[in-house]
Protein backbone atom coordinates (compact mmCIF):
# COMPACT_ATOMS: atom_id res chain seq x y z
CA UNK A 1 0.00 0.00 0.00
CA UNK A 2 2.86 2.36 0.85
CA UNK A 3 4.48 1.70 -2.53
CA UNK A 4 1.16 2.39 -4.23
CA UNK A 5 0.72 5.77 -2.51
CA UNK A 6 4.37 6.60 -3.18
CA UNK A 7 3.94 6.03 -6.94
CA UNK A 8 0.66 7.98 -7.04
CA UNK A 9 2.34 10.87 -5.21
CA UNK A 10 5.37 11.03 -7.52
CA UNK A 11 3.40 10.76 -10.75
CA UNK A 12 1.01 13.48 -9.64
CA UNK A 13 4.00 15.59 -8.55
CA UNK A 14 5.64 15.12 -11.93
CA UNK A 15 2.49 15.84 -13.95
CA UNK A 16 1.65 18.99 -12.02
CA UNK A 17 5.22 20.27 -12.23
CA UNK A 18 5.51 19.58 -15.99
CA UNK A 19 2.10 21.03 -16.79
CA UNK A 20 2.52 24.16 -14.70
CA UNK A 21 5.84 24.68 -16.47
CA UNK A 22 4.76 24.16 -20.10
CA UNK A 23 1.00 24.82 -19.73
CA UNK A 24 0.40 22.99 -23.03
CA UNK A 25 -2.67 21.05 -21.96
CA UNK A 26 -4.09 23.71 -19.66
CA UNK A 27 -3.85 26.40 -22.33
CA UNK A 28 -5.33 24.14 -25.02
CA UNK A 29 -8.22 23.12 -22.76
CA UNK A 30 -8.95 26.63 -21.58
CA UNK A 31 -8.99 28.23 -25.03
CA UNK A 32 -11.04 25.39 -26.47
CA UNK A 33 -13.62 25.76 -23.69
CA UNK A 34 -13.67 29.54 -24.11
CA UNK A 35 -14.33 29.11 -27.81
CA UNK A 36 -17.22 26.73 -27.22
CA UNK A 37 -18.81 29.01 -24.63
CA UNK A 38 -18.47 32.04 -26.88
CA UNK A 39 -20.04 30.21 -29.83
CA UNK A 40 -22.89 28.96 -27.63
CA UNK A 41 -23.48 32.38 -26.11
CA UNK A 42 -23.92 33.90 -29.56
CA UNK A 43 -25.94 30.98 -30.93
CA UNK A 44 -28.79 30.77 -28.44
CA UNK A 45 -31.38 33.28 -27.35
CA UNK A 46 -30.67 34.25 -23.75
CA UNK A 47 -34.30 34.07 -22.64
CA UNK A 48 -34.73 30.43 -23.58
CA UNK A 49 -31.73 28.78 -22.02
CA UNK A 50 -33.17 26.92 -19.04
CA UNK A 51 -33.86 23.71 -20.94
CA UNK A 52 -30.61 23.52 -22.86
CA UNK A 53 -28.13 25.13 -20.47
CA UNK A 54 -27.09 21.90 -18.66
CA UNK A 55 -26.44 20.32 -22.06
CA UNK A 56 -24.37 23.30 -23.17
CA UNK A 57 -22.33 23.25 -19.97
CA UNK A 58 -21.53 19.55 -20.20
CA UNK A 59 -20.83 19.73 -23.92
CA UNK A 60 -18.23 22.38 -23.12
CA UNK A 61 -16.78 20.38 -20.21
CA UNK A 62 -16.87 17.10 -22.12
CA UNK A 63 -15.15 18.23 -25.29
CA UNK A 64 -12.64 20.27 -23.33
CA UNK A 65 -11.77 17.13 -21.39
CA UNK A 66 -11.18 15.22 -24.61
CA UNK A 67 -8.64 17.83 -25.68
CA UNK A 68 -6.69 17.48 -22.45
CA UNK A 69 -7.09 13.80 -21.71
CA UNK A 70 -6.17 12.64 -25.20
CA UNK A 71 -2.63 13.91 -24.75
CA UNK A 72 -2.29 12.77 -21.16
CA UNK A 73 0.03 9.82 -21.85
CA UNK A 74 2.01 11.40 -24.68
CA UNK A 75 4.88 12.53 -22.40
CA UNK A 76 5.12 8.99 -21.03
CA UNK A 77 5.73 7.54 -24.47
CA UNK A 78 8.32 10.15 -25.41
CA UNK A 79 11.86 9.09 -24.45
CA UNK A 80 10.51 5.64 -23.51
CA UNK A 81 9.50 6.85 -20.04
CA UNK A 82 6.78 4.23 -19.97
CA UNK A 83 9.50 1.55 -20.03
CA UNK A 84 10.69 2.88 -16.69
CA UNK A 85 7.17 2.54 -15.30
CA UNK A 86 6.83 -0.97 -16.64
CA UNK A 87 9.87 -2.14 -14.74
CA UNK A 88 8.73 -0.66 -11.43
CA UNK A 89 7.91 -3.41 -8.95
CA UNK A 90 4.42 -2.07 -8.24
CA UNK A 91 0.92 -2.68 -9.55
CA UNK A 92 0.53 -0.59 -12.69
CA UNK A 93 -2.81 0.63 -11.36
CA UNK A 94 -0.75 2.99 -9.19
CA UNK A 95 0.56 4.67 -12.33
CA UNK A 96 -2.99 4.96 -13.63
CA UNK A 97 -4.18 6.50 -10.37
CA UNK A 98 -1.29 8.97 -10.37
CA UNK A 99 -2.17 10.09 -13.89
CA UNK A 100 -5.85 10.23 -12.95
CA UNK A 101 -5.23 12.55 -10.00
CA UNK A 102 -3.18 14.88 -12.20
CA UNK A 103 -5.82 14.92 -14.94
CA UNK A 104 -8.59 15.54 -12.45
CA UNK A 105 -6.70 18.51 -11.01
CA UNK A 106 -6.23 20.05 -14.48
CA UNK A 107 -9.85 19.45 -15.46
CA UNK A 108 -11.09 20.91 -12.20
CA UNK A 109 -8.90 23.98 -12.63
CA UNK A 110 -10.19 24.56 -16.17
CA UNK A 111 -13.78 23.85 -15.10
CA UNK A 112 -13.58 26.28 -12.20
CA UNK A 113 -12.08 28.91 -14.49
CA UNK A 114 -15.13 28.53 -16.72
CA UNK A 115 -17.67 29.12 -13.95
CA UNK A 116 -17.39 32.94 -13.94
CA UNK A 117 -17.68 32.88 -17.74
CA UNK A 118 -20.79 30.71 -17.56
CA UNK A 119 -22.34 33.13 -15.08
CA UNK A 120 -21.35 36.04 -17.30
CA UNK A 121 -22.35 34.64 -20.70
CA UNK A 122 -25.50 32.77 -19.70
CA UNK A 123 -26.61 34.76 -16.70
CA UNK A 124 -26.72 31.66 -14.50
CA UNK A 125 -27.99 32.08 -10.99
CA UNK A 126 -26.15 29.56 -8.84
CA UNK A 127 -28.32 30.56 -5.91
CA UNK A 128 -28.23 28.11 -3.03
CA UNK A 129 -27.19 25.22 -5.24
CA UNK A 130 -23.48 26.07 -5.32
CA UNK A 131 -22.33 23.10 -3.23
CA UNK A 132 -24.54 20.56 -4.95
CA UNK A 133 -23.44 21.89 -8.34
CA UNK A 134 -19.84 21.55 -7.20
CA UNK A 135 -20.49 17.92 -6.24
CA UNK A 136 -22.14 17.23 -9.61
CA UNK A 137 -19.29 18.95 -11.39
CA UNK A 138 -16.65 16.92 -9.53
CA UNK A 139 -18.49 13.62 -9.97
CA UNK A 140 -19.02 14.26 -13.69
CA UNK A 141 -15.45 15.39 -14.28
CA UNK A 142 -14.18 12.39 -12.32
CA UNK A 143 -16.20 10.07 -14.57
CA UNK A 144 -14.70 11.63 -17.68
CA UNK A 145 -11.21 11.62 -16.19
CA UNK A 146 -11.48 7.97 -15.11
CA UNK A 147 -12.38 6.82 -18.62
CA UNK A 148 -10.20 9.36 -20.39
CA UNK A 149 -7.06 8.44 -18.47
CA UNK A 150 -7.63 4.76 -19.15
CA UNK A 151 -8.18 5.22 -22.89
CA UNK A 152 -5.33 7.66 -23.11
CA UNK A 153 -3.04 4.93 -21.76
CA UNK A 154 -4.59 2.39 -24.11
CA UNK A 155 -4.17 4.51 -27.22
CA UNK A 156 -0.86 6.16 -26.32
CA UNK A 157 1.24 3.80 -28.40
CA UNK A 158 -0.97 3.41 -31.45
CA UNK A 159 -0.62 5.47 -34.58
CA UNK A 160 -4.31 6.43 -34.89
CA UNK A 161 -4.39 7.77 -31.32
CA UNK A 162 -6.28 10.98 -32.17
CA UNK A 163 -9.02 8.97 -33.92
CA UNK A 164 -9.26 6.07 -31.52
CA UNK A 165 -9.32 8.07 -28.29
CA UNK A 166 -12.68 9.85 -28.81
CA UNK A 167 -14.11 6.75 -30.48
CA UNK A 168 -13.50 4.79 -27.30
CA UNK A 169 -14.24 7.53 -24.79
CA UNK A 170 -17.46 9.06 -26.10
CA UNK A 171 -19.72 5.99 -26.24
CA UNK A 172 -18.68 4.81 -22.80
CA UNK A 173 -19.07 8.23 -21.24
CA UNK A 174 -22.75 8.52 -22.26
CA UNK A 175 -23.95 7.60 -18.72
CA UNK A 176 -21.72 10.34 -17.28
CA UNK A 177 -23.15 12.94 -19.64
CA UNK A 178 -26.74 11.88 -19.01
CA UNK A 179 -26.29 11.77 -15.24
CA UNK A 180 -24.41 15.08 -15.14
CA UNK A 181 -26.86 16.90 -17.42
CA UNK A 182 -29.94 15.68 -15.55
CA UNK A 183 -28.48 16.42 -12.13
CA UNK A 184 -27.30 19.87 -13.27
CA UNK A 185 -30.76 20.58 -14.69
CA UNK A 186 -32.38 19.73 -11.35
CA UNK A 187 -29.89 21.79 -9.34
CA UNK A 188 -30.10 24.85 -11.61
CA UNK A 189 -33.91 24.71 -11.62
CA UNK A 190 -33.89 24.73 -7.82
CA UNK A 191 -35.66 21.37 -7.54
CA UNK A 192 -35.58 19.58 -4.18
CA UNK A 193 -32.56 17.24 -3.99
CA UNK A 194 -34.60 13.97 -3.80
CA UNK A 195 -36.00 14.73 -7.27
CA UNK A 196 -32.61 14.46 -8.98
CA UNK A 197 -30.48 12.70 -6.39
CA UNK A 198 -30.63 9.41 -8.32
CA UNK A 199 -28.66 11.07 -11.13
CA UNK A 200 -25.93 12.03 -8.69
CA UNK A 201 -25.99 8.46 -7.36
CA UNK A 202 -25.59 7.21 -10.94
CA UNK A 203 -22.50 9.39 -11.38
CA UNK A 204 -20.96 8.26 -8.10
CA UNK A 205 -21.65 4.57 -8.77
CA UNK A 206 -20.27 4.90 -12.30
CA UNK A 207 -17.12 6.55 -10.93
CA UNK A 208 -16.69 3.88 -8.27
CA UNK A 209 -17.11 0.95 -10.63
CA UNK A 210 -14.95 2.30 -13.41
CA UNK A 211 -12.09 3.44 -11.20
CA UNK A 212 -11.81 -0.12 -9.86
CA UNK A 213 -12.09 -1.65 -13.35
CA UNK A 214 -9.54 0.81 -14.76
CA UNK A 215 -7.14 0.15 -11.88
CA UNK A 216 -7.05 -3.55 -12.67
CA UNK A 217 -7.04 -3.17 -16.45
CA UNK A 218 -4.05 -0.82 -16.18
CA UNK A 219 -1.86 -3.75 -15.21
CA UNK A 220 -2.62 -5.33 -18.60
CA UNK A 221 -2.32 -2.11 -20.57
CA UNK A 222 0.85 -0.76 -19.03
CA UNK A 223 2.72 -3.96 -18.39
CA UNK A 224 3.04 -5.37 -21.90
CA UNK B 1 34.03 -16.46 -11.27
CA UNK B 2 31.46 -15.33 -8.75
CA UNK B 3 29.19 -18.13 -7.66
CA UNK B 4 25.69 -16.61 -7.54
CA UNK B 5 23.75 -16.37 -10.77
CA UNK B 6 22.09 -12.98 -10.79
CA UNK B 7 20.43 -13.10 -14.19
CA UNK B 8 19.50 -16.17 -16.14
CA UNK B 9 17.67 -16.67 -19.39
CA UNK B 10 16.70 -20.27 -20.00
CA UNK B 11 15.94 -21.60 -23.49
CA UNK B 12 14.44 -18.31 -24.58
CA UNK B 13 12.58 -18.28 -27.88
CA UNK B 14 10.85 -15.29 -29.41
CA UNK B 15 9.03 -15.04 -32.71
CA UNK B 16 7.38 -12.04 -34.31
CA UNK B 17 4.56 -13.13 -36.64
CA UNK B 18 6.14 -16.58 -37.05
CA UNK B 19 9.53 -15.04 -37.75
CA UNK B 20 11.92 -16.46 -35.17
CA UNK B 21 14.16 -13.80 -33.63
CA UNK B 22 15.56 -15.85 -30.76
CA UNK B 23 15.95 -19.60 -30.80
CA UNK B 24 16.64 -21.38 -27.52
CA UNK B 25 18.92 -18.71 -26.15
CA UNK B 26 20.33 -19.47 -22.73
CA UNK B 27 22.43 -16.98 -20.86
CA UNK B 28 23.68 -16.52 -17.32
CA UNK B 29 25.27 -13.48 -15.79
CA UNK B 30 26.81 -13.87 -12.37
CA UNK B 31 26.89 -11.41 -9.51
CA UNK B 32 29.89 -9.15 -9.92
CA UNK B 33 30.23 -10.00 -13.59
CA UNK B 34 29.87 -7.96 -16.75
CA UNK B 35 28.63 -9.61 -19.93
CA UNK B 36 28.81 -7.91 -23.32
CA UNK B 37 26.30 -8.86 -25.97
CA UNK B 38 27.15 -8.30 -29.61
CA UNK B 39 25.24 -8.85 -32.82
CA UNK B 40 24.41 -7.19 -36.10
CA UNK B 41 21.46 -4.83 -36.46
CA UNK B 42 18.25 -6.83 -36.16
CA UNK B 43 20.02 -9.79 -34.57
CA UNK B 44 17.65 -9.62 -31.58
CA UNK B 45 19.81 -7.88 -28.97
CA UNK B 46 17.11 -5.43 -27.89
CA UNK B 47 14.49 -8.18 -27.93
CA UNK B 48 16.70 -10.28 -25.67
CA UNK B 49 17.29 -7.31 -23.34
CA UNK B 50 13.57 -6.67 -23.12
CA UNK B 51 12.86 -10.30 -22.34
CA UNK B 52 15.60 -10.44 -19.72
CA UNK B 53 14.26 -7.28 -18.13
CA UNK B 54 10.72 -8.79 -18.01
CA UNK B 55 9.39 -6.11 -20.36
CA UNK B 56 8.58 -8.64 -23.05
CA UNK B 57 7.29 -12.17 -22.68
CA UNK B 58 9.24 -14.84 -24.50
CA UNK B 59 7.38 -17.22 -26.81
CA UNK B 60 8.91 -19.97 -24.71
CA UNK B 61 11.56 -20.26 -22.03
CA UNK B 62 11.84 -18.15 -18.92
CA UNK B 63 13.94 -15.64 -17.07
CA UNK B 64 15.23 -15.68 -13.50
CA UNK B 65 16.47 -12.58 -11.73
CA UNK B 66 18.20 -13.24 -8.42
CA UNK B 67 16.31 -16.49 -8.19
CA UNK B 68 12.90 -14.95 -8.89
CA UNK B 69 10.89 -16.19 -11.84
CA UNK B 70 10.51 -13.38 -14.40
CA UNK B 71 6.86 -14.18 -15.12
CA UNK B 72 5.50 -15.56 -11.85
CA UNK B 73 7.40 -13.28 -9.46
CA UNK B 74 7.61 -10.16 -11.57
CA UNK B 75 7.53 -7.63 -8.75
CA UNK B 76 10.29 -9.38 -6.80
CA UNK B 77 12.36 -9.83 -9.95
CA UNK B 78 11.99 -6.19 -10.93
CA UNK B 79 12.82 -4.82 -7.49
CA UNK B 80 16.54 -5.28 -8.07
CA UNK B 81 16.60 -4.57 -11.81
CA UNK B 82 17.43 -1.45 -13.77
CA UNK B 83 17.22 -1.13 -17.55
CA UNK B 84 18.91 1.67 -19.41
CA UNK B 85 17.26 1.34 -22.78
CA UNK B 86 17.53 3.19 -26.08
CA UNK B 87 15.42 6.06 -24.72
CA UNK B 88 16.70 8.26 -21.92
CA UNK B 89 13.50 7.84 -19.87
CA UNK B 90 13.64 11.53 -18.96
CA UNK B 91 10.95 14.21 -18.90
CA UNK B 92 11.78 17.25 -21.00
CA UNK B 93 10.03 19.67 -18.65
CA UNK B 94 11.73 18.51 -15.48
CA UNK B 95 15.19 19.75 -14.55
CA UNK B 96 18.09 17.33 -14.29
CA UNK B 97 17.70 17.26 -10.50
CA UNK B 98 13.95 16.80 -10.68
CA UNK B 99 14.34 13.94 -13.14
CA UNK B 100 16.62 12.19 -10.65
CA UNK B 101 14.28 12.95 -7.77
CA UNK B 102 11.28 11.61 -9.68
CA UNK B 103 12.88 8.45 -11.05
CA UNK B 104 14.34 7.47 -7.70
CA UNK B 105 11.28 8.56 -5.75
CA UNK B 106 9.17 6.15 -7.81
CA UNK B 107 11.44 3.37 -6.60
CA UNK B 108 10.98 4.46 -3.01
CA UNK B 109 14.47 5.96 -2.84
CA UNK B 110 15.01 9.43 -1.46
CA UNK B 111 18.58 10.54 -2.05
CA UNK B 112 19.58 13.83 -0.48
CA UNK B 113 20.16 16.91 -2.61
CA UNK B 114 23.90 16.64 -2.04
CA UNK B 115 23.91 13.00 -3.17
CA UNK B 116 22.05 13.92 -6.35
CA UNK B 117 24.33 16.86 -7.04
CA UNK B 118 27.40 14.73 -6.51
CA UNK B 119 26.00 12.11 -8.92
CA UNK B 120 25.51 14.86 -11.51
CA UNK B 121 29.04 16.12 -10.86
CA UNK B 122 30.29 12.59 -11.29
CA UNK B 123 28.81 12.34 -14.77
CA UNK B 124 30.02 15.83 -15.63
CA UNK B 125 26.73 17.73 -15.77
CA UNK B 126 26.75 19.24 -12.29
CA UNK B 127 26.56 22.83 -13.61
CA UNK B 128 23.39 21.91 -15.50
CA UNK B 129 21.54 20.50 -12.48
CA UNK B 130 18.79 23.10 -12.73
CA UNK B 131 18.48 23.04 -16.50
CA UNK B 132 15.42 21.44 -17.98
CA UNK B 133 16.12 18.14 -19.67
CA UNK B 134 14.88 19.58 -22.99
CA UNK B 135 17.78 22.06 -22.89
CA UNK B 136 20.42 19.35 -22.54
CA UNK B 137 22.22 17.74 -25.47
CA UNK B 138 21.69 14.08 -26.34
CA UNK B 139 24.98 13.15 -24.69
CA UNK B 140 24.14 15.11 -21.54
CA UNK B 141 20.76 13.39 -21.33
CA UNK B 142 22.55 10.08 -21.57
CA UNK B 143 24.85 11.13 -18.75
CA UNK B 144 21.83 12.11 -16.68
CA UNK B 145 20.42 8.64 -17.24
CA UNK B 146 23.73 7.22 -16.03
CA UNK B 147 23.48 9.39 -12.91
CA UNK B 148 20.16 7.70 -12.19
CA UNK B 149 21.89 4.33 -12.15
CA UNK B 150 24.67 5.65 -9.89
CA UNK B 151 22.05 6.57 -7.31
CA UNK B 152 19.75 3.58 -7.78
CA UNK B 153 22.60 1.05 -7.31
CA UNK B 154 20.68 -1.89 -8.81
CA UNK B 155 21.81 -5.47 -8.30
CA UNK B 156 21.13 -6.29 -11.94
CA UNK B 157 21.89 -3.67 -14.55
CA UNK B 158 20.93 -4.02 -18.20
CA UNK B 159 22.11 -1.42 -20.71
CA UNK B 160 21.09 -1.36 -24.34
CA UNK B 161 23.74 0.36 -26.46
CA UNK B 162 25.12 2.40 -23.55
CA UNK B 163 27.74 4.12 -25.71
CA UNK B 164 25.14 5.72 -27.97
CA UNK B 165 25.42 9.54 -28.10
CA UNK B 166 28.34 9.57 -25.65
CA UNK B 167 31.72 11.18 -26.21
CA UNK B 168 34.96 9.55 -25.06
CA UNK B 169 34.64 10.98 -21.54
CA UNK B 170 31.03 9.80 -21.39
CA UNK B 171 32.04 6.30 -22.42
CA UNK B 172 34.68 6.29 -19.71
CA UNK B 173 31.95 7.27 -17.21
CA UNK B 174 29.87 4.35 -18.40
CA UNK B 175 32.86 2.09 -17.83
CA UNK B 176 33.28 3.57 -14.33
CA UNK B 177 29.62 2.82 -13.69
CA UNK B 178 30.10 -0.79 -14.79
CA UNK B 179 33.22 -1.19 -12.68
CA UNK B 180 31.43 0.26 -9.67
CA UNK B 181 28.53 -2.14 -10.23
CA UNK B 182 30.90 -5.09 -10.37
CA UNK B 183 32.69 -3.96 -7.23
CA UNK B 184 29.43 -4.10 -5.31
CA UNK B 185 28.67 -7.54 -6.77
CA UNK B 186 26.00 -6.41 -9.21
CA UNK B 187 25.55 -8.18 -12.52
CA UNK B 188 25.84 -6.11 -15.68
CA UNK B 189 24.70 -7.03 -19.16
CA UNK B 190 25.06 -4.62 -22.03
CA UNK B 191 24.76 -4.63 -25.79
CA UNK B 192 27.17 -2.91 -28.09
CA UNK B 193 28.61 -2.83 -31.56
CA UNK B 194 31.92 -1.56 -30.27
CA UNK B 195 33.79 -4.76 -29.55
CA UNK B 196 37.06 -3.10 -28.61
CA UNK B 197 35.52 -0.71 -26.10
CA UNK B 198 33.26 -3.37 -24.61
CA UNK B 199 36.23 -5.67 -24.12
CA UNK B 200 37.73 -3.19 -21.67
CA UNK B 201 35.06 -3.90 -19.08
CA UNK B 202 33.42 -7.20 -20.04
CA UNK B 203 34.34 -10.47 -18.37
CA UNK B 204 32.49 -12.53 -20.93
CA UNK B 205 30.86 -11.86 -24.25
CA UNK B 206 28.39 -13.47 -26.59
CA UNK B 207 27.22 -12.83 -30.11
CA UNK B 208 23.68 -13.19 -31.35
CA UNK B 209 23.55 -14.58 -34.83
CA UNK B 210 20.64 -16.19 -36.65
CA UNK B 211 18.67 -16.19 -33.42
CA UNK B 212 21.28 -18.13 -31.49
CA UNK B 213 23.73 -16.97 -28.88
CA UNK B 214 27.30 -18.02 -29.30
CA UNK B 215 29.50 -17.47 -26.31
CA UNK B 216 32.69 -15.91 -27.53
CA UNK B 217 35.87 -15.43 -25.67
CA UNK B 218 36.07 -11.80 -24.61
CA UNK B 219 37.73 -9.98 -27.51
CA UNK B 220 40.60 -8.97 -25.30
CA UNK B 221 40.47 -11.66 -22.61
CA UNK B 222 41.28 -10.50 -19.14
CA UNK B 223 40.47 -11.68 -15.68
CA UNK B 224 37.84 -9.98 -13.60
CA UNK B 225 40.55 -8.67 -11.29
CA UNK B 226 42.36 -7.08 -14.20
CA UNK B 227 39.21 -5.49 -15.44
CA UNK B 228 38.49 -4.10 -12.00
CA UNK B 229 41.92 -2.53 -11.78
CA UNK B 230 41.31 -0.81 -15.09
Amino acid sequence: MRELINVIYWITWKDLRCELRNRENLAAMLFFALNILLVFSFSFAMDDLTAILPGLIWTAFGFTSIVGLGRSFVPEVQNDCVEYYQILPVHKGAIYLGKLVGNLVFMTLVGLALVPLLVLFFNIDLGGATWILLLIFLAGMAGLAILGTLFSALTSRIRAREVMFPLLLLPLSVPVFIGAVEATRGALAGDPLPLYRHWIDLLLIFDGIFVIVAFWISELILDD
Amino acid sequence: MASETALRGILLCKSYAHYPVLTQVSLSVYAGECYALFGANGAGKTTLMKILSTLLSPTSGHVEILGCHGANQKAEARASLFLLGHGTQLYDDLTALENLQFALGLRGLSPSMSEMKSALDRVGIGPFARYRSRDLSAGMKRRLAIAKVWLARPKVLLMDEPYAALDVAGIEMTHDLIRDARRREAAVLFTSHDVDRAARVADRAGTLQNGRLEETPSPAPRSKTDARVN
